[in-house]
């Protein structure tokens, strides 16, 4: 990879258009006529990122693109501040603008196009991204495979097709499924209650939000950078969040959401056993009861051991002799060096005594 | 008065220097290093199971003191925290001030380990390392040191085994779990956890890395990239950011049997503070540890409140206890620059006074 090409000519590119955008854009901020301001910038930085991406290590490009995507968020959060550029004429009605549509957002009465507003809200999507991210990690099916699915329209019907008696030699089977699609169900409303419940903390963030630019106002301060505004909804998100999801309320929200999923994964759990007992292949609890027998005589091997260990002492001082300095009493699977074979160059401590037990 | 003063030619400024940042930083990526983490010399002496006893090598022109120090981590995330760097190494500090240190590094449990219980942990494999380092420095007693939930453990095995303990430092170690703020505690109370545990045998780490993330999904998922690119041309910089990334990410599994157990003991049923906590066939009672205790927190640990450490007082039957407040968060007590120069030397001091013969 030639580094030189795209630091020097791709890189530049990125830079010229970015200019020309924010040319653009203050054009129309003075009243200058011109287009809808684009992010150009946006996509040649995606552009460049593209093209650099393969050759950055696992770690690092993980690490880079976060980056990247926040960095895009807090830009796009600047501007909607920016006078002119959400319909405001000067910065306080952009603001009050933009509040404004973001609370529209939040209560879903609003669609930009997945602009702007939308990076904004997006950013209280970070607690069900990090959800669905680990619920990925650990199932076959996509963490927001059921975020869409239509919950309250369909659960009459749902109901009464799941609470049909199974009749004849299937009987068992279609019980079984019944039970799969009540948990289905459960999860995906405690998911959708989950972030509705997201939602309403992020109209109080923006309330929030609004409350510190009108202390700002009565301190005489001003912000003049996207990194402060950045950081400001950050920090109103931040509280807010903490002030929330320390009520019962939110511990009983995070539980259900745990524990349907749960309840979920192990009815998937209880059929792919059926499943794998029908090809007379092992099941996870045929497994797990051969866990906890090795577990079970594996304590009482150490337990012998030591008990052992134990009388060998007691019979070597009943004759007489000096208790052995063996093992005190732990199973040792492997000793790989001894104490005095140290590392080290300084001073030893004596072995003072024999170790008792 | 407008409290937002960003003017297009400004905010692009901003945006062409924060791009030019990334840009600069991609080739500081690009160049890192493997990460490695655990930077002190050291070398297994002991193995069982996934277990292995490290013990650190002494500095060159030090005498390390009689009493050796033996440091229980964590199950959650690795012990390397206590080693993370090279200036932030709490290891390293505690070599530096004589302490001969000892580590249990508990592995990657996996599905053979799900049936592995507190008990198997605490009485089986924490005592058979102590009864190694006694008998291999003729010793009655040693000094542990316990970090965060391996405070929990050394409390529950110092109380259990207390003729083998000469002294005990606990560091940012939950004792009462119902303390104002404990939102792990909060969480965790409403979660079922017999049918979590049953339904994945062991808990995955990324179900704990959601929890962790989720304490301040902002900050921690958003914020910190972009404060990382202020940081980003300097190489030393971004290879301990990647250092420190790797450990909050670095989650072992838990083995089941244990997490099932410590969850509902503890985070549902506030075992230190209500009894009832049972090992094998003894019952945890705080009362009977009776050694010197250093219990250190962290005033703005936002895992393990202040009062939830504090707790630990007067709960025990120990005539030597003594506190030490840090002024920093459950992370920075271990890898801060003030941590280095307070912490860690107060750990020395206090364990050297209390371990002359």
């Amino acid at each position: 990879m030639n580094n030189d090409s795209f630091f020097s000519n791709d890189w530049m590119e990125t830079q010229r258009k970015y200019w020309e955008n924010w040319m653009a854009m203050s054009q129309k901020a003075m009243g200058v006529a011109g287009g809808s301001p684009t992010a150009p910038w946006e996509a040649a930085m995606d552009h460049w990122w593209k093209a650099l991406s393969p050759a950055a290590p696992d770690a690092s490009k993980q690490f880079m693109e976060r980056m990247m995507d926040q960095g895009k968020a807090f830009f796009k959060m600047a501007e909607t501040f920016l006078p002119g550029a959400n319909g405001g004429v000067d910065g306080w009605s952009a603001f009050t603008k933009t509040l404004e549509d973001m609370q529209k957002g939040f209560r879903g009465s609003v669609d930009d196009g997945g602009n702007s507003l939308h990076r904004l809200m997006a950013f209280w999507e970070l607690p069900y991204d990090n959800w669905q991210r680990m619920v990925s990690s650990m199932s076959p099916m996509p963490g927001d495979f059921l975020r869409n699915m239509p919950h309250g329209d369909m659960q009459g019907n749902v109901d009464r097709l799941l609470s049909a008696p199974g009749l004849g030699y299937h009987r068992e089977e279609q019980a079984q499924y019944q039970a799969l699609m009540r948990c289905s169900i459960d999860y995906q409303k405690a998911l959708q209650d989950y972030l509705s419940f997201n939602s309403k903390l992020g109209l109080k963030a923006v309330e929030r939000m609004r409350s510190y630019m009108q202390d700002l106002i009565q301190s005489g301060k001003t912000i003049d950078s996207a990194r402060a505004i950045y950081d400001n909804w950050v920090g109103c998100c931040e509280a807010v969040y903490a002030e929330e999801v320390s009520t019962p309320h939110y511990a009983e929200l995070h539980g259900k959401l745990v524990n349907t999923q749960m309840a979920l994964k192990h009815r998937m759990g209880i059929m792919v056993d059926e499943n794998l007992g029908a090809l007379n292949m092992p099941t996870r609890t045929e497994i797990r009861t051969l866990q906890d027998r090795l577990q079970e005589t594996r304590r009482e091997n150490k337990r012998m051991r030591r008990d052992l260990h134990a009388l060998q002492q007691q019979v070597q001082t009943l004759l007489g002799g000096e208790a052995p300095k063996g093992m005190a009493g732990g199973p040792r699977t492997a000793l790989i060096e001894g104490p005095d074979s140290k590392k080290s160059t300084a001073a030893k401590p004596a072995a003072a005594k024999p170790a008792t037990k | 008065m407008i409290p937002i003063d960003i003017r297009p030619d400004k905010l692009a400024e901003e945006m062409l220097d924060y791009t030019r940042k990334l840009g600069q930083g991609m080739e500081n990526l690009l160049n890192a290093d493997k990460i490695d983490t655990g930077v002190s010399p050291k070398h297994p002496v002991y193995k069982e199971d996934k277990l292995v006893l490290y013990r650190y090598d002494t500095p060159e022109g030090i005498t390390p003191k009689p009493v050796p120090l033996l440091i229980v981590y964590a199950l959650v995330n690795r012990p390397y925290m206590a080693d993370i760097q090279e200036d932030r190494s709490t290891i390293k500090g505690l070599l530096a001030t004589g302490q001969d240190v000892y580590l249990i590094d508990w592995g990657y449990p996996d599905g053979a380990d799900r049936s592995l219980t507190l008990d198997d942990y605490i009485n089986g494999y924490i005592d058979n390392c102590v009864d190694y380092i006694r008998e291999s420095h003729g010793l009655d007693a040693i000094n542990i040191l316990g970090i965060c939930q391996g405070g929990a453990f050394s409390l529950m095995y110092t109380s259990m085994h207390q003729e083998k303990v000469k002294n005990l430092v606990t560091m940012v170690t939950p004792v009462d779990f119902e303390a104002p703020g404990n939102l792990l505690a909060s969480w965790t109370r409403a979660m079922d956890i017999d049918l979590a545990v049953d339904t994945m045998g062991n808990v995955p780490g990324e179900l704990l890395n959601w929890t962790f993330l989720s304490l301040k999904p902002f900050s921690l998922t958003g914020q910190k990239y972009v404060n990382m690119v202020d940081v980003l041309d300097d190489p030393d910089k971004v290879k301990n950011f990647l250092r420190m990334e790797k450990w909050i990410f670095d989650s072992p599994d838990q083995a089941g049997e244990t997490f099932r157990q410590f969850a509902k003991d503890f985070f549902q049923k506030n075992g230190f503070i209500n009894g009832g906590v049972i090992l094998g066939d003894r019952e945890v009672n705080l009362k009977d540890l009776t050694c010197p205790v250093l219990n250190i927190y962290a005033l703005q640990d936002h895992l393990v409140p202040p009062d939830a450490s504090r707790a630990l007082k007067t709960l025990t039957s120990s005539g030597d206890y003594s506190e030490l407040a840090f002024p920093g968060g459950h992370i920075g007590i271990y890898v801060s620059g003030k941590a280095q120069k307070e912490v860690t030397p107060a750990i020395g001091k206090w364990l050297n006074e209390h371990s002359a013969a």
